[in-house]
């Protein structure tokens, strides 16, 4: 297959041409980009549709906001902050919503098409769901700012540098909301460790 | 995996925070090894670190969709790219006939917008003021009233006049006779 055109260009001048108005550019920062940003939002969301909708919605904050980007930071640190902004927003709108939906969502999540390379024994793959449903549920009780340092640490392998950075907050705090968050889902889960 | 009934021993408390950094690899050099000593001697830290690693990597969510997926993701975006592209050429073009304007044409613009503005304000205030204090009939029946008074004067001086135009009139015909 041959390479797009634009594979060998750096993240910088796609961001120039698309701040002259190059909307070929930008798609392209897109496509670089959106598997880690679903990802981050599935994070956030666990739920499929939600996590699309989020990454898409940060995206296309990104686009609209592109002028405002001054280059002193990379796109992509820059994009991380308002992606991280759009998945906490969810959270407080999520928080609004019924409780009952989570369980529903969650259940979706297995993909028809998606081969497990280690096959599980039925009753490990019960645990797993009810696991994956307990973790849910009690990362939907942690506070967002503890919720928040706990993903960007746990799943995401950020530095606490860098989650200070993303959260704008001191290293202390997102120590605190860290430990904070291990010990409650500790306490949460203690059953299946 | 295994679900456990039994409650984990409890770490020592001043070490539980440095634990979960040492966990996740974020504490100094010498706090490494003051986690290290401690940790040799220590069950129930060894026992809550060794929870940590079974446990919190569980907690991530992992999901890998299709590649049918990524491109209805692509397709998907292009169209909402679309719709914001579209929605800002409204406002550009709104913009775009104000912004060709020369920066002294606008402010000669604002400058009369401003006087035009305290022009209706103050007439029509004042109107306002005055209808507050008296009705506009009256008002033009004080201002009319000097005004007649004065006419009348002025017709009885008239009426005079010819009165002694007609006396020496009649006094030459007398005398003519």
């Amino acid at each position: 297959m041959a390479a797009s055109p634009t594979a060998r260009i750096g993240d910088e001048e796609l961001v120039a041409s698309a701040q002259k108005g190059d909307r070929r550019a930008f798609e392209e920062l897109v496509e670089r980009h959106k598997q880690k940003a679903y990802r981050i939002a599935f994070d956030f969301a666990r739920d499929r549709e939600e996590a699309k909708d989020l990454s898409q919605e940060a995206f296309l904050k990104a686009f609209t906001h592109i002028s405002r980007f001054d280059g002193r930071s990379g796109f992509y640190t820059w994009f991380y902050r308002i992606l991280v902004n759009v998945c906490l927003d969810y959270r407080r709108r999520a928080k609004r919503a019924p409780a009952e939906e989570y369980n529903e969502t969650v259940e979706h999540q297995v993909d028809p098409t998606h081969v497990p390379a280690n096959p599980v024994a039925p009753d490990q793959h019960a645990i797993a769901g009810q696991l994956w449903r307990r973790v849910g549920a009690a990362l939907e009780l942690l506070p967002a700012k503890q919720r928040t340092a706990f993903i960007l640490k746990n799943h995401q392998g950020l530095s606490i540098r860098e989650i200070a950075e993303t959260m704008e907050t001191a290293e202390g705090t997102v120590k605190v909301h860290l430990h904070r968050a291990v010990t409650a889902l500790r306490q949460s889960l203690a059953e299946f460790a | 995996m295994v679900v456990r009934d039994k409650p984990a021993l409890k770490a020592c408390r001043d070490l539980e925070e440095d634990l979960v950094l040492y966990y996740y690899g974020e504490v100094s050099e010498s706090a490494r090894g003051n986690c290290d000593a401690h940790l040799k001697n220590c069950e129930a830290c060894r026992a809550s670190l060794a929870e940590m690693r079974s446990l919190l990597p569980m907690t991530a969510a992992h999901d890998e969709p299709a590649q049918a997926f990524w491109e209805d993701y692509s397709r998907e975006m292009r169209r909402k790219l679309d719709a914001v592209a579209e929605s800002e050429t409204w406002w550009r073009r709104i913009v775009g006939l104000v912004a060709p304007l020369p920066v002294p044409a606008l402010a000669t613009g604002a400058v009369l917008l401003l006087a035009l503005t305290l022009t209706l304000t103050l007439t029509l205030g004042k109107g306002l003021w005055r209808s507050s204090t008296s009705a506009p009939d009256d008002e033009a029946f004080m201002e009319v009233l000097p005004m007649a008074e004065q006419l009348d004067f002025f017709s009885n001086m008239e009426l005079l006049d010819n009165l002694d135009l007609l006396e020496t009139l009649t006094g030459q015909g007398n005398g003519t006779a």
